[in-house]
Order: C-alpha cells, then sequence, then structure tokens
C-alpha cells in the first residue's frame, strides 16, 4: 500500500472521530489531531473532496461523504480489531495498544481482516470499550453523543465511556457508570456548571469535562 | 494516582491479643455515626504518608475481648483510583482485620452491594449492617435480611447507627466470624462471565507454580482480579516474576469486571427487596437548591445566614467570654502574678502570655471556632453542602477547585485555622494545596478588625471596601496562578449527591466538639506561647532592636513608620495585635496624642499598614496547622508566597496612591 493511500485513510479516520465529538471536524483540528500544519491539511481535503470522500458544510466543517464514510469505517474497524489482537493475543496493556494499532491498522489486507475477527471470535468491542464496526460498515454506536450536551429532564443509556483517563473510567465504572446503564439529567447548572444525573437510586454531580467524556443514547 | 506508592506500612499497629475490625461503607451510609457508637472517645488518626484521607483507630470491649476498630475511608469501591479508595484498600490489607464490618445503605441497596462483593472478592471475613433501615422503611421499602444473608452467604444484621438499634447483634456477630474457623462470613463470590473465569482460573495456576509468594497476603482469586482489573500497584508489587503473570492477565478486563459486579448486586437487592421505593419528599427539596433560579438565592441565603450566625452568635460568645475573662481570672490572675514575681519584666512577661495570650483565645479565636464547627457540623448533617458545592463548582474551577472548596473559604473569614483543617473535604494534595493558600489570604475575624480599627475609623470605610477588595483581587490572581503553576489536571467533579436528611442534634454537638477538641490541641499551645514571647520581647526591650533590619524594606519601600514595621513583624505571634502594638509603641515612642494613628501616618500610609498586615502570613497558629496539613515545604512555600505579595502589593499601593 502506497505511503499516500495509508495518509488518505488517516485523514478519513481523523475526520470520522472529530465528527464524533460535538465541535466536529475543521481544518485547524484534523491538523491537530495528526500533528501536521494546517496547510497541507488544507490541500489534502481539498484532493479527498475532489475524490468525493469528503464534503464542506457552510460551516466549513469538514463531513464524510457515504463512500468516505465506509472507506473510514472500514479503518476505524481493522484499528479497533488490531487493538483487540495486541491485547488478546500479545497480551500488550491495553493503555498502550492504541498507538501500535495506528500502524498496525494499515498493513491488513481484506482477507487478513476477516481471517482477524474471525480468529478473535467477532468481538463486538475494542479492548477500550467502543464498538468495532461491523464488516459491512454498520457502527451501532454512532448516535452516541457527550452526556455533557443533553439538557435537564433528558433521559438517556450510557453507550460507552472515553477510556482516555483509565482510572476515572474506572471509577466511574465502580459507580456504576456503565454502558447500557440508564441515566437521567435531572439539573445542569449554567455557565458550564456541573450536570446533576441519576443512576438507579443515586445521584451524581458531574463536572462538565467529566460528563464530556461519557457517551451517551437519548 | 495509581503510580506504585511505597507500602509502608506506616499507619500498622495491630496488636496481637486484639480483634482487629475493620469499618467499610460507601461515603454517608452512617459509618462514622456507627464508628462513634461502637467506640469511646479516644479516636488516632493515622495517616499514609502523602495522603490527606487518614483512617480513624479507636479501641473497645466486646463483652471482655479488646478489639481495635479501624474506620476506613466511606468509598464506592476498593480499586486504588483515588486517594479515599487507595487509603481505604491499603488500610484493609495492611491491618488483615478479623472481620470487616460493611455498613450498607438500606434505602441505595444495589449500589452498595458493590463495595461488599468487592470485599468478598478480596478475601477478608465480613458482617453486614444493613444500616438506615428506619429510612427505609419511611420510603416504604422493605429488605428482608435473611434472603439478603442467604444470597451473600454473609451475616446480616439490621442496624439504625443513628439510635444506637442492633449494635449488639452486630458486634456479636462480628466477634461470632472473627472467632470462628468454620469459613462463616467468606460469603458467595460473584460467578464471571466464562472468558474472564478462565483467565482467573489461569493465573491462579500460575501463582501455585510461580516463584513468587502473593504480596499484601492476598488469596490467589483476589489477586488474580486484581491484575485483571489493571491493578498497577499490584503489578509492581509483583516484581519480575509477576510481570509476565500480569502480561498474561490482559489488562483490560476492569469495566467488564465492574459490569458483573454491578449486575450482580442489582440482582440480589432486587430479590431481597419488597416494595417499589416511592420517591421520598426531599426529592422536592432537591429540586429546588440545586435549580439555578432558586438554587442560587437559597445559597445565598444558607450563606448570609452562616455568616449572620458567625457574627451575631460569635460575638456575643466573644463579648461574654471576655467579660467573664475580666471580671474574673484576669484580676486573680494579675495579683497573684505581681504577688509572686513584683513587677519587673519576669511579671510582665507571664501576663502578656497567661491574660493577654488567654484573653485572644476567648475574644477571637473560641468564640468564632465553635460556633462555626457548630453551623458547618449542622450543615453536613442536614445534606446542603452538595447542593453549595454544586451551584458553587463552576467558580470554584477558575482555581482548579471544586464546588465542595466552598466551605473552608468561607469558615476561613472566622478564622484561618479551622478552614485549613477543613480543606480535607477536597481530595487531591494539589486541591488542598490551592486551598489552604486561598484560605490563608481571606481576611479572618482578627484581620477584619485589624482593617476596620485602623482604615475604617480613621480614613473612610470607602477605603476599608477598596482594601478589601484588593485582598479580594491578590486571593484571585493568587487561585488563577497557582492552578496554572501546579504540576497536575483539575480533577473532574464526581460527587453523589446524599438525600436530605433531618439532622441529629446529638451527633451535631458531638461532632462539633470532637473538631473543638482538635482545633483546641493545635492551636492554643502555639498562640500562648506566641503571647510569651511577645510579652519577653517588649518587656526586656529587646523588641527595639529588631526595627533596624527592617528599615529599608518598611521605611523605604512601603513607606511606612520604622514603628509600624516592628509590629508587622510581630502580628505574626497574633494578628489582632497589629493594630495594638502599633497604638502601644507609637505612644511609646511619640507620646499619648499617637493613640490616633492620624497624628503619626498620613491616610495612605494607613491604608498601605492595614493592606500589608492583612496579606502577609495569618499567623503562627495558621501557619502551625498548615505544616500539619501539608508539611513544612508547601507550607513555607505559601507563607513565602504571601510575604512576597503583601510586599508587592503593599509597596505597589504605597508608590501609586500618591500619584492618584
Amino acid at each position: 500500500m502506497s505511503l499516500q493511500s495509508e495518509s488518505r485513510e488517516e485523514y478519513l479516520e481523523a475526520i470520522f472521530k472529530l465528527n464524533q465529538q460535538s465541535e466536529g471536524a475543521t481544518v485547524g483540528r484534523v491538523a491537530e489531531d495528526l500533528g501536521l500544519a494546517a496547510p497541507s491539511v488544507s490541500q489534502m481535503v481539498a484532493r479527498l473532496a475532489r475524490e468525493g470522500l469528503v464534503e464542506r458544510d457552510p460551516a466549513s466543517r469538514i463531513l464524510l461523504t457515504p463512500g468516505g464514510r465506509r472507506k473510514a469505517l472500514r479503518l476505524v474497524r481493522r484499528h479497533r480489531l488490531s487493538e483487540r489482537f495486541l491485547t488478546d493475543y500479545l497480551d500488550l496493556p491495553w493503555d498502550q495498544v492504541h498507538d501500535e494499532a495506528c500502524k498496525f491498522e494499515h498493513v491488513l489486507s481484506d482477507e487478513v481482516e476477516e481471517r482477524l475477527a474471525a480468529h478473535l471470535g467477532n468481538p463486538q468491542t475494542c479492548p477500550h470499550g467502543r464498538a468495532i464496526p461491523s464488516a459491512d460498515g454498520e457502527l451501532p454506536d454512532e448516535a452516541a453523543r457527550p452526556l455533557a450536551e443533553l439538557s435537564a429532564g433528558q433521559k438517556s443509556t450510557i453507550s460507552f465511556v472515553s477510556d482516555e483517563q483509565p482510572d476515572l473510567l474506572r471509577y466511574l465504572s465502580s459507580l456504576g457508570l456503565l454502558p447500557q446503564t440508564a441515566v437521567s439529567v435531572e439539573d445542569v447548572a449554567p455557565f458550564g456548571g456541573p450536570l446533576l444525573v441519576r443512576v438507579g437510586r443515586a445521584r451524581y454531580a458531574l463536572g462538565r469535562e467529566v460528563a464530556g467524556k461519557i457517551f451517551v443514547r437519548v | 494516582m495509581a503510580t506504585a506508592r511505597s507500602a509502608s506500612l506506616s499507619t500498622k499497629r495491630r496488636s496481637d491479643s486484639a480483634l482487629v475490625v475493620c469499618l467499610a461503607g460507601n461515603p454517608n451510609v452512617g459509618k462514622s455515626t456507627l464508628f462513634n457508637r461502637l467506640t469511646g472517645a479516644a479516636v488516632e488518626t493515622a495517616n499514609y504518608p502523602g495522603m490527606t484521607v487518614g483512617l480513624n483507630i479507636a479501641a473497645a470491649r466486646w463483652g471482655g475481648r479488646e478489639v481495635q476498630l479501624v474506620d476506613l475511608p466511606g468509598t464506592y469501591a476498593l480499586d486504588p483510583v483515588s486517594e479515599d479508595q487507595w487509603v481505604a484498600r491499603h488500610g484493609l490489607l495492611d491491618w488483615q482485620p478479623d472481620v470487616v464490618i460493611a455498613v450498607v445503605d438500606a434505602t441505595n441497596l444495589a449500589r452498595n452491594l458493590y463495595l461488599v462483593l468487592q470485599l468478598v472478592d478480596l478475601g477478608p471475613r465480613v458482617v453486614i449492617a444493613l444500616n438506615l433501615i428506619d429510612e427505609a422503611r419511611r420510603q416504604s421499602l422493605r429488605i428482608d435480611p435473611r434472603a439478603l444473608s442467604q444470597a451473600l452467604g454473609l451475616p446480616v444484621v439490621p442496624t439504625v447507627a443513628r439510635r444506637g438499634e442492633g449494635l449488639d447483634e452486630l458486634t456479636a456477630a462480628a466477634a461470632a466470624v472473627a472467632a470462628g474457623s468454620n469459613g462463616l462470613g467468606h460469603g458467595r463470590a460473584v460467578r464471571y462471565s466464562a472468558r474472564i473465569e478462565a483467565q482467573v482460573a489461569g493465573l491462579e495456576e500460575q501463582f501455585a507454580d510461580g516463584p513468587a509468594a502473593l504480596p499484601e497476603g492476598l488469596p490467589p482469586r483476589a489477586a488474580a482480579l486484581a491484575l485483571l482489573e489493571g491493578d498497577e500497584e499490584l503489578v509492581a508489587a509483583f516484581g519480575e516474576a509477576g510481570q509476565t503473570a500480569a502480561a498474561a492477565g490482559r489488562t483490560s478486563l476492569a469495566v467488564p469486571i465492574a459490569a458483573a459486579r454491578h449486575a450482580a448486586a442489582a440482582a440480589i437487592a432486587e430479590a431481597c427487596t419488597e416494595g417499589r421505593a416511592s420517591a421520598p419528599a426531599a426529592d422536592r427539596w432537591w429540586a429546588a437548591t440545586t435549580s439555578p433560579i432558586t438554587g442560587v438565592p437559597i445559597l445565598l441565603a444558607v450563606l448570609a445566614s452562616v455568616f449572620a450566625f458567625l457574627f451575631f452568635v460569635g460575638g456575643r460568645l466573644s463579648e461574654l467570654l471576655t467579660s467573664l475573662w475580666m471580671a474574673t481570672a484576669s484580676p486573680l490572675l494579675g495579683s497573684a502574678v505581681h504577688g509572686l514575681f513584683g513587677y519587673g519584666a519576669v511579671a510582665g512577661t507571664l501576663l502578656w502570655g497567661l491574660d493577654g495570650g488567654i484573653l485572644a483565645a476567648l475574644a477571637v479565636g473560641i468564640p468564632y471556632i465553635l460556633t462555626f464547627y457548630f453551623a458547618l457540623a449542622l450543615l453536613e448533617d442536614s445534606g446542603y453542602m452538595n447542593a453549595a458545592a454544586f451551584l458553587a463548582d463552576r467558580v470554584m474551577h477558575l482555581f482548579g477547585l471544586h464546588g465542595r472548596a466552598v466551605i473552608p473559604l468561607m469558615a476561613a473569614a472566622g478564622c484561618n485555622v479551622p478552614a485549613i483543617m477543613g480543606t480535607r473535604v477536597l481530595s487531591t494534595r494539589r486541591e488542598r494545596t490551592i486551598a489552604c493558600a486561598l484560605v490563608v489570604l481571606v481576611p479572618c475575624s482578627a484581620r477584619t478588625a485589624v482593617i476596620l480599627g485602623s482604615v475604617s475609623l480613621f480614613v473612610g470605610w470607602q477605603w476599608a471596601l477598596l482594601v478589601f477588595g484588593v485582598v479580594g483581587l491578590v486571593g484571585l490572581v493568587a487561585g488563577l496562578a497557582l492552578n496554572r503553576i501546579l504540576p497536575g489536571e483539575p480533577e473532574g467533579l464526581v460527587m453523589e449527591m446524599f438525600p436530605f436528611r433531618r439532622p441529629s442534634l446529638r451527633l451535631v454537638v458531638r461532632k462539633t466538639w470532637k473538631r473543638f477538641g482538635t482545633f483546641l490541641w493545635a492551636a492554643a499551645p502555639i498562640m500562648l506561647l506566641g503571647s510569651f514571647a511577645l510579652g519577653a520581647l517588649y518587656e526586656t526591650g529587646l523588641i527595639w532592636h529588631l526595627s533596624r533590619p527592617l528599615e529599608p524594606v518598611v521605611v523605604g519601600w512601603l513607606g511606612l513608620p520604622a514603628v509600624a514595621g516592628l509590629t508587622l513583624l510581630l502580628s505574626v505571634l497574633r494578628k489582632e495585635l497589629a493594630l495594638q502594638m502599633l497604638v502601644v509603641f507609637a505612644v511609646a515612642r511619640y507620646g499619648v496624642a499617637a493613640h490616633d494613628l492620624r497624628t503619626f501616618m498620613t491616610p495612605h500610609q494607613i491604608v498601605v499598614y492595614a493592606l500589608v498586615a492583612t496579606i502577609f502570613i495569618p499567623c503562627i497558629a495558621t501557619i502551625a496547622m498548615l505544616v500539619r496539613e501539608l508539611g513544612w515545604r508547601r507550607s513555607a512555600a505559601i507563607s513565602a508566597g504571601t510575604v512576597g505579595a503583601a510586599l508587592l502589593v503593599g509597596g505597589a499601593v504605597a508608590h501609586l496612591l500618591p500619584l492618584i
């Protein structure tokens, strides 16, 4: 696989990932994510647009076209399968596999990907608990959005908790803030203050940054 | 938090004959109440190095048997991911209790059982205190203790710790479990998914073959689960041989294991509970106290009432104690000291310390602190504190703090010493350092007296407001700066909002008294010593020699008279003395007319004087408390920082004011 197509895949993956977050993908944020200069990102995005993989909306956010999305999801699938392989077979700790998987994902052919998935027992989630897209490009958790975006009175179900801070993830798990758990927002303090949520019979105040790491489906 | 900290067992003082009993439980389930009920007054606190959360240890006798009761911090789980959980976990492993009493809240059984199941996984023998059953009944929840006991495989004793109900049965059950070698109290462990169990079994096998002894006396299953949950400390403790085992236990199962435990806890709770909980009446209160429209006015009203309570009740108490002292002890002391030592320097020094020192404690420290502790305990017991913390969180965030910090900051306006102790409500050392630095910058009642007695009296109240404003600005800048400078990230807020409960006066008084005692032992000796030192310096005339080296700073930079510098220096011993001493010294130097500060200071000088006196180190008692809570290094940094800020701001104002 040529270097160029590898970098093209990286772009699509980054755009996909950023679009899952609330602010969306812009040239600046893609550049930040990939550690590149904004002008070269701008150039590449223009090329991807010519190839029909991305388009820009009026707010100049970068959106994936259906074709671009398919490619991005395929890469996300390979990334997360690779992570699974690295933890389950090569015994790497889960907080180290992300970077390794970034290299791994590009060398998988369709056939290797398929066999890898079968060998791993078609896992549903990566070691961090995020859903692995299916081979036909379905991602069940795409509708998930940060709990912090909900307003008072909304009910939701936790989809996953971001793994950026493993200690926080574990702390929240011990409180019962786990995937597939119902959580309702009772109050939101103004000016970016905390959220008051109810889980089971307990109420918790969650700071914005914490609530931003919990992804829910309404 | 999970960085490998040396597990030096500095708190472990297990005596061989005594039964060791640990109390574990979620926060706010009545664990401390139970602890107090089960033990007498003598409670020691043991701290792990670098940890701000301590273990309370006390002795008791159960039917003739000596018992050491260890109160673990209230936690939701036992993973070493936060300071309180780290301490709870290590307390449990270091003390090797004969039995653990797990206190669970009957009104929220499912969440509380998570900790119980984790305890069962960890291995010690456990007895359940099913607490708050009265509260559960009020919410029409009926829990079958026998069914719960069967489901968990553990003895369950219903209790109402507040009223002391069920405690005899509890201690009897705990003693029986501790004595029995029949496996009683080991509980029924959660069966995890086949995938997890297979890995647990694999690890257990490795431990059986492996050369490495299991650290911390963990049973093999407990160690295997802890490794699978990614316990970094344990991985480190295993050493080289353990690394392979740790690698085999893929460190990615924390969430599935937690999920399985929660599911098991929920199923058990469901099976043992009859009746659907009616929403407690307190829910309506919640809505009012946390919604921004009604919550903020309520918060302001509560803060105002605490202040009013502090100033009126504290003020009254202060007047009362002062007049009592003046009428009785003071003349007696005076005649006794003069009778024994005549009228020389020795008698003078003794009177400074005994009469002046105790009077200052009675007039400034004790009344405000006692009333503040009472108000604090009342608020804590009612459950309102969480609402206040929720609303204040955004503002406190600017300083890298939680909403919880609002309480000690408020307390600081009474006296800094208990406020520094109050920063224990914060969970990390970083937060506590910032909070302590800010507390020190809040003018306490003594410094308010200095500002009012100098600036307000001789220059005008608008200028006093200006002084308060500048001090507030210094605090704001300090908070913002510390948040940037101190290493580490501000912790995100994750706080359980407890339901409102009717405070019990008995518990509030007991809590107030306990804290007050701690304060008195820590601060009073230092206050007295300070007074003696001051008296000795004054009576011997040595004090005048101290002023010369200060002159370049005091006269040159701050533009103040030299005597003023001396009183600033000495006010470290007792802050309110800054003003009193200024008058005393001025009279000694300039004659009787100098009791009016304006005879020898310009209005600008008075403003600068009050500013500097307010900003720099509060007093020696505060420094002592800082050292106790933060260690000498951070205390020295905070103290030096305030001196620097005082000189900088004082000098700047001194040079700017004439330009206006």
